[in-house]
Order: structure tokens, then sequence, then C-alpha cells
């Protein structure tokens, strides 16, 4: 059994009677004009907008001005996200493949109760909680020092890449568990014995067994949990002093102090091409396994 | 699923518009959700009660110049109607001048019973536009400098003598720059008009294209104070900072100031001052909008919110803003305690000399861009 999707051939339903298939659409059409006044429309106004004068004009200034202006903060945008995404690989891989390997009862089933919490949390709360945690004089710095296991002059703010690493791994880490737990137990559970009767330790099976057959889900998890941090604004705003931040904090800083929509828009279109560059190379990894298959 | 089913479910599924029973005034004010709840549950009833036949339609619009921004193109774009969806609209400064320079707003004040009650400069003048009866003050709010009495003694009470205790004292200065709120921002603005010898160009115009160039000095004086400094994430940032006692002074609102420390979320011992030579702050403005659809009842409400018992115990006792008609006017509704309590770390007389207000709006955007590009690169 494999888990990439072998071509499957359907075949061709008989052709609905014409009153169905009108009725059918009219039933959609709410969500896809939602979609599309929603989504579609203000994404294409946006691209547009990103490249008008404010007398209409077609201009590559906003442009220009976003690149020189707050090119240090794409920069950090794609630093912060990709450290997140490998810390998040890592933890969400180690949880995943404890729920399915574990043999420690209680221990399987504390982990699996308590790694789910921070799923409820939004992100403008999950800033909240670390502004005052990993601050200076902060709850963290104080249980550490507390404890004896730092001097208090070491303390330093992680108010910084740190803080936001940390905050949006804490937050997409169950997403991304969830997911890849779930894909590994819809595993069969005769490979994980096979390998383990043939002499396997438990991290092999996890790195030679499950995560190769879970690996497509772990991809999706990772895009998606991409997706929501680049959009996110409370974060950035409220652990991060000044410049370098993420894009979205000066997004709304152009717009709420210039009203410059056009930059804002700038910016945007650098979000939109950094997680597009990501789908597509996605794809291109997703059309390759299936064509090797 | 039978057809019917399908259809049953589209008709649900549309929405239904309420009959229009009686007058709905609609007041759009920018602003954070606090301004709605101040219509909602605090102006909305005492209007409703004297004028049971009107209903008061709050609409907040985001706060900060975006949502008066919001306010601007709403009005904008109906301009060739006969009457515009908006009664009242309260707005902040850049925007009401340039509403009132655009013919959008209407000449109301001298027609209603409050309206010799606010005769402060900003009544009169917004950002070097002339005003005068097209705006009513809601608040006043002000900018300052909090600072920690057990942490230091003798605080720094001007603007260059802090840029020379920041170098003695490294790290114990915060405040956020120019991202993530507008304390910082004034702070900013406090900086220029100090070492520009530009205040009153800044504040009032004319602008001149030229002027930017001649604020090099001040600028790398900036730069170097930002080196001793430390950065905090906003203003809520700053007042944090403080109550964990990582820095010592930073600029607050003060109206955010007593709220925090009327809630218990700020260390009582904290104390305000106006540095030298001064501090902006920025009033909210009451504005009719030229064709509004209920001008009278819009006159009637705003005479209500500017009355001298609206003012004392919703401004000053709900908000801890500083009134935005006369104190004077005010003083009688307000207890000794709620007065001594607001002006008791900065004066009556401080906030006159020391109470600038924000840049011209060629200016503000100006140094904006100025700092960015020379201060934070």
């Amino acid at each position: 059994m494999t888990t990439s999707s072998s071509i499957a051939v359907s075949a061709i339903a008989p052709r609905k009677p014409f009153s169905q298939s009108a009725l059918g659409t009219l039933l959609v059409l709410p969500a896809l004009t939602a979609i599309a006044l929603l989504y579609a429309l203000p994404l294409a106004r946006s691209l547009i907008t990103a490249f008008r004068d404010s007398d209409g004009t077609w201009t590559s200034e906003h442009i220009a001005r976003a690149f020189s202006l707050y090119g240090r903060d794409v920069l950090f945008s794609i630093g912060v996200v990709s450290a997140s995404l490998t810390l998040i690989t890592l933890v969400s891989i180690a949880i995943a493949g404890y729920l399915v390997l574990g043999t420690t009862p209680w221990a399987v089933r504390m982990l699996r109760w308590l790694y789910r919490w921070p799923l409820f949390i939004p992100f403008v709360v999950s800033g909240q909680l670390a502004r005052s945690f990993l601050s200076t004089n902060g709850m963290m710095n104080g249980v550490l020092v507390e404890s004896g296991l730092m001097a208090a002059d070491s303390a330093q703010s992680f108010l910084d890449w740190r803080g936001l690493v940390l905050t949006f791994a804490w937050k997409q880490i169950p997403f991304v568990t969830l997911l890849l737990a779930g894909a590994m137990a819809a595993i069969d559970r005769s490979h994980i014995e096979a390998a383990r009767n043939l002499g396997a330790g438990r991290l092999r099976c996890l790195f030679n067994i499950l995560l190769p057959q879970a690996a497509p889900t772990l991809w999706v998890g990772l895009i998606l949990s991409l997706v929501a941090m680049l959009s996110v604004l409370s974060v950035p705003l409220m652990l991060i002093a000044g410049n370098p931040t993420m894009m979205t904090s000066m997004m709304a800083h152009r717009i709420t102090y210039y009203g410059d929509y056009g930059i804002a828009n700038a910016l945007g279109l650098f979000s939109y091409a950094l997680t597009a560059m990501t789908a597509w190379v996605y794809l291109r990894l997703t059309l390759r396994r299936e064509a090797a298959a | 699923m039978k057809p019917l089913t399908l259809t049953l479910g589209l008709i649900t599924a549309t929405l239904a518009a309420p009959a229009m029973a009686n007058t709905t005034l609609n007041v759009f004010t920018a602003g954070d959700d606090n301004m709605v709840e101040y219509i909602n549950e605090f102006l909305a009833p005492r209007f409703e009660a004297t004028h049971p036949d009107v209903t008061v339609r709050a609409m907040g619009t985001g706060p900060g110049d975006a949502g008066s921004q919001a306010i601007y193109e709403t009005l904008s774009a109906q301009r060739d109607q006969a009457t515009w969806g908006v009664d009242v609209a309260v707005v902040h400064q850049r925007m009401a001048g340039q509403m009132v320079q655009e013919g959008l707003l209407a000449n109301y004040v001298d027609d209603i019973s409050t309206g010799a009650l606010a005769n402060s400069e900003s009544a009169r003048n917004a950002l070097g536009v002339d005003v005068d009866g097209y705006v009513m003050p809601m608040f006043q709010s002000q900018i300052a400098i909090a600072y920690n009495p057990d942490l230091l003694e003798q605080p720094p009470e001007s603007y260059a003598a802090l840029a020379n205790w920041v170098e003695e004292h490294p790290g114990e200065f915060g405040y956020n720059g120019i991202t993530g709120g507008m304390a910082g921002v004034g702070f900013v603005f406090g900086w220029m008009y100090a070492f520009t010898d530009m205040a009153d160009a800044l504040q009032n115009g004319p602008w001149e294209e030229d002027a930017p160039a001649r604020w090099e000095s001040a600028l790398d004086q900036l730069s170097t104070f930002n080196q001793h400094v430390t950065m905090t994430p906003g203003n809520a940032g700053t007042l944090d900072a403080m109550n964990r006692g990582e820095i010592a002074m930073g600029p607050v609102w003060m109206d955010m100031y007593y709220t925090w420390k009327a809630d218990g979320r700020l260390n009582p011992n904290f104390r305000l001052l106006l540095l030298e030579p001064g501090m902006p702050g920025q009033p909210m403005y009451y504005t009719i909008p030229e064709r509004a659809a209920e001008p009278d009842l819009a006159a009637e409400f705003i005479a209500l919110a500017t009355s001298p018992e609206v003012q004392a115990e919703g401004i000053v006792g709900q908000f801890n803003w500083f009134p935005g008609i006369d104190a004077e006017h005010v003083r009688g509704e307000l207890s000794d305690a709620q007065w001594e309590q607001l002006y008791a770390d900065v004066s009556p007389e401080t906030l006159a000399a020391r109470g600038f207000s924000m840049p011209q709006a060629d200016y503000f955007r100006a140094i904006l861009e100025a700092y960015e590009s020379h201060v934070s690169r």
C-alpha cells in the first residue's frame, strides 16, 4: 500500500437534468460570490494599486521605495519564517512520532491532551502572553533567576526575532502536529511492526518508515503555517520594537501614518510572491513524486 | 435533495431588509472601540431620552488617522449626492483640516448653545488650517513623559537635559520610535520642536520644500540619542516596561496613563512631566458634514456631548481625557479629587505653556519620512 495516489479511473457520470445542475450552481453561487468579492477582487485591486501613482499612471516607484525602505524587513520576515518552520518541523515530528510510537500509555495520553492547547489561543493572545513572558524582567527570566539557573545580570530580553520565532512556533506546532499525527496514525501498523521485528529502533522507524509516508501531510501543514505566519500583524506589532520587523507591521505603519496604500500594497506583493513561490516549490515536489510513483 | 428544500434554503439565506420606523442619527467616529462604546453606552441613552423617536447609530471606522481617513473617503465618495449618510463625524485634526478645506463640513458652532465654551487654539486652528466654526473639540489628549521616582529622583526637565541624561544612564529611557504608537511619534515631534528652532513653523505651516534639509543636525542627535535608549514595542510596551522596572522613563499618552492607573495596572508611584520646550497633544473634533441628512439633530447631539455635565462625567470621569471645552466650565462639575487627579502632575498653566499641537500635515509626513530614512536605518 502506498499513500501516494495512483491514477484513478473514474466512470463518466450520467448527465444530470438541467434543473438539478442549475439549482446546484445557485446553491454554490453565494459562496462563490463571497470569494470573488471578498478575496479575488481585493487581491486584484491590491496588485494593481501597487503599480499605480496617485494620478493614476503606472509606476514602479512604490516597489522601488518599498525595497529601499523596507528591504531589511523583507529579509527579516523570510529569516524569521524559515527559522520558525525549522523549529516547527523538528518539534512536530518529535511529538507526532512519540504519539504513534510511544510505549508509556500515561505519557502518550498526557502529551496528546497537552500539545493541543495553543490551538485554541488566538495569535493576538499569544502575542500578549509572549510580550510579558519573554521580556528582560518577564516570567521566563524571573523563573530562571529565582531557581538559580541563571544570574540576574545575564537576563536578556527575547523581544526580538527569537521571541517571534518562539511565539510563532508555539502557536503553529499543535496545528502541524495534529495533521502529522493523524497521517502517521493512518499508516498501517504492520509496517512499524515489521520494522521492529527486524530490529529497527523506534527512531529508525520514525525516520525511515513513518516520515517518508507522512511527508506530504507535513508539507501541507508547513505551507499553511507559512501563510499564517506571514499574515499575522498582532504578534510582530506587540513584540518587536522598531526595525527590522515583519512586513505586516510595516504595511500597517505605512497605512496608519502616511495613508500610503501604494507602498503598503507593494509590500503585500512581496508577501504574495513569497507564498506563491513556496506553493510552486511544493507543487513541483508533489508532481515529481506523483510521476515517480 | 428535493428542489423545494433547496429553494427554501436559498430564501432563508437571503437577507431581509428591516423596515425603518423612526429617525436615525448616524454618528461616525474614528478612534478605538472605546469611542464607539462611549457613544452607544453614554451619549446615546442620554440623547434618546430627550428625543424618543430618534435612534443613534454609532459606526467606528478604526483607530488613528486611518479611521479619520475612512470617514473622509466616505464623505468624499458621496460628494455629488443631495444628502449624505453621515450626520455627526468625530475625526482627528489632520482630516478635519482637509475636510474644511474641501468644503465637506458645515459651519455650525455659532448656532449651538455650547459653541462659546471652547476657546482654545485647537478649537480654531487644526494643524495650520483655520477651522473656526466648523469643529467642537471632544477632548484634548496630551503626550507626556512618565517617570519612576523610585529609580530616579531628579528627572531631566527639558529635551536637551534628557539628551545628556541618557548618555550617563544608558537604557533607562524607553520609547517606541515611530512605529507601534503615537506616544513615540509625539516624542519625536517634540524633539524636532526642541532642536530645529522651527517649532512655530512646524506646527502652523506654511510648508517649505527645503525645510527637511535643515533638520540634519537634529536627526543626527536623535540617532545618537537612540543608541542610549531602549526601544519598546508600542504605547503599551513602554508602560509595561516601566512596570517591570526595565526602564525608568518613557513617553506616554496622559489619558492612557491615568486609565491604567485607575485600573490598577500601573505603579501608583509614577509621576508625569512635560519636557521643555513642549510636547504635542491632539484633540478630536465633533463635526457635521455639509449635507448631513439630519443637521439639526446632529447639532443638538453635539451640544449635549459638549455640555459641561457630559464633558465632566464622560470625558474626564470615564476616559481621563482633558475636556474639549475650556477647563473652567467643567471645573464646577468635577469633584476636587477628580480635578486634582487630572492636573496633579501637570498643572493647567504648564499644559498651556508646554502643550503644543501636532505638526502641520506636510511636516507631519516629512518628519516621519526623515526619521525613517535617517534615523531608523
